[in-house]
């Protein structure tokens, strides 16, 4: 058995060499663009069964964010919303014979991670401008101030260690028992890779609210507030 | 383990783009259609509460015209009962008076119906006694009665007053019998006039059987009558006037 933390390169484009989680990412954004497209054109206000459950997660994924932030969810829907479905689908996709879930390689949920931290700091900023955001570091106390930009890395990465230990842990399991018992025996642990994989959806996506949600609270907070 | 610096690229990269078109294609239009359908729903709400409001105040307003039927009812009700009564009461009225009239007018007829029978019967019952007074008349001695007659015109000339018998004295008074009379008896009849009147006097005589029996004087200022008919004629008269105060009495 390959090692799941070894990839070797699909093919090179040049010099760049296109790894299969890019791939499959392309996959995964063509289906869920083609399809939300498709659904786009079929958009009614009596919905079908497809737009009444795009309804229902658009639904729900507003709902999470009015309860962690208590604002408007538009100008998070797009972020989160995207985050948890791309994450949801690359972590089932493992499903598909052949094919190792992107999120399951460490460069895809350090991407995750890394675009996490670079919205929390656009985010910060945009409410509260680069001034707020900065002083936000220094609460309660300058003090802190080293420590909260520790923190401010350290969560990303928890998060991009979390995601990854999860769903690579998962595969792990599966191809070790599929490589015992190959036949009926990896279901089980497949139908638990899917509830994992949605719940690690979940929490990313939480998390990646709950840090945008605290930065935009520092940043908008005043000095004598704090 | 390895990590890839251009897939980590790659993956943030397709990550934005997967943000961005997802954003375009799907989050946006489906939150777009959340929120016309939430609208729309709003609006069929406040449609609804409107008809409703609508629907409540036609529901007042025909409370209110029913109420107002119920009361006209009962004012056209209590209004026709009272002309009802008035009606009522006027034909009562009407009748009453009319009833009265014609038991008046009944009561009229009745006693001239009355009226006429009792003269009727009186004409009848003067028309009988005139008929058994004259065949009575006829059975009794003609010379007797003739005298008795005679007398007692001798003494309604004698019970004349003087005035009376100057006045005859002066005049031809008329000697009017039920039988014609002879020269003797006219001149009986003359001498009996002349000494009830104690001088002589200048007779006519004519013959009228109508008076059944006796003799009658006429004058243009004194008349005596003295006869079965005048006495007849009395009696009625004084029966009809017994009778009219009995009527007046009644």
């Amino acid at each position: 058995m390959d090692s799941p933390l070894q990839s070797e390169a699909l093919f090179m484009a040049g010099p760049v060499p296109i790894m299969p989680a890019v791939v499959v990412t392309w996959a995964i954004m063509a289906v869920l663009v083609l399809g939300a497209i498709l659904l786009k054109r079929r958009l009614a206000l009596a919905p079908s069964k497809a737009q009444a459950a795009a309804e229902l997660l658009v639904g729900t994924v507003d709902g999470q964010i009015r309860a962690v932030t208590g604002a408007a969810p538009e100008p998070y829907r797009a972020f989160v919303g995207t985050l948890f479905l791309y994450i949801l689908v690359a972590n089932w996709s493992s499903l598909i014979p052949g094919v190792t879930p992107p999120t399951a390689t460490m460069e895809t949920p350090a991407a995750l991670a890394a675009m996490v931290f670079l919205s929390i700091i656009f985010f910060g900023i945009r409410k509260g401008g680069l001034r707020g955001f900065l002083r936000g570091f220094a609460l309660p106390n300058p003090v802190m101030i080293p420590l909260n930009i520790l923190e401010s890395v350290t969560r990303s990465f928890s998060m991009f260690v979390r995601l990854f230990g999860n769903v690579v842990s998962g595969v792990f399991v599966i191809a070790i028992v599929g490589s015992l018992a190959a036949l009926v025996v990896p279901i089980p642990l497949m139908v638990l890779d899917l509830l994992t994989g949605a719940v690690q959806a979940y929490i990313f996506a939480i998390l990646s609210m709950v840090f945008i949600t605290s930065a935009v609270e520092k940043g908008a907070a005043k000095p004598e507030e704090s | 383990m390895s990590f890839d610096l251009w897939t980590l690229g790659f993956q943030a990269i397709n990550v934005l783009l997967l943000v961005w078109l997802l954003h375009r294609f799907f989050w946006k239009p489906v939150a777009a259609t959340i929120a016309a359908r939430q609208a729309d729903v709003a609006t069929l709400l406040q449609g609804a509460e409107a008809k409703r409001s609508e629907a409540e105040g036609a529901l007042a307003e025909i409370e209110a015209i029913r109420a107002g039927l119920a009361a006209e009812r009962d004012a056209l009700l209590a209004e026709t009962r009272k002309e009802a009564e008035a009606a009522r009461s006027a034909v009562m009225a009407s009748a009453r008076a009319e009833a009265e009239t014609l038991k008046s007018a009944a009561r009229v007829d009745r006693m001239q119906a009355a009226e006429a029978l009792k003269a009727s019967a009186r004409q009848d019952a003067e028309r009988l006694a005139l008929v058994i007074a004259g065949q009575l008349v006829a059975r009794l001695d003609a010379a007797s009665t003739d005298a008795a007659f005679l007398g007692w015109l001798a003494e309604g000339l004698t019970g004349l007053s003087d005035a009376d018998r100057r006045s005859l004295a002066g005049a031809t008074p008329e000697i009017v019998s039920a039988t014609p009379k002879d020269g003797a008896a006219q001149e009986g009849i003359a001498k009996i006039v002349a000494t009830a009147l104690g001088q002589p006097v200048t007779l006519t005589f004519r013959a009228d059987p109508a008076l059944i029996a006796g003799y009658e004087l006429h004058s243009p200022h004194v008349t005596l009558r003295n006869s079965w008919a005048a006495d007849l004629a009395r009696i009625a008269a004084s029966l009809a006037a017994s009778d009219a105060a009995v009527s007046d009495a009644a």
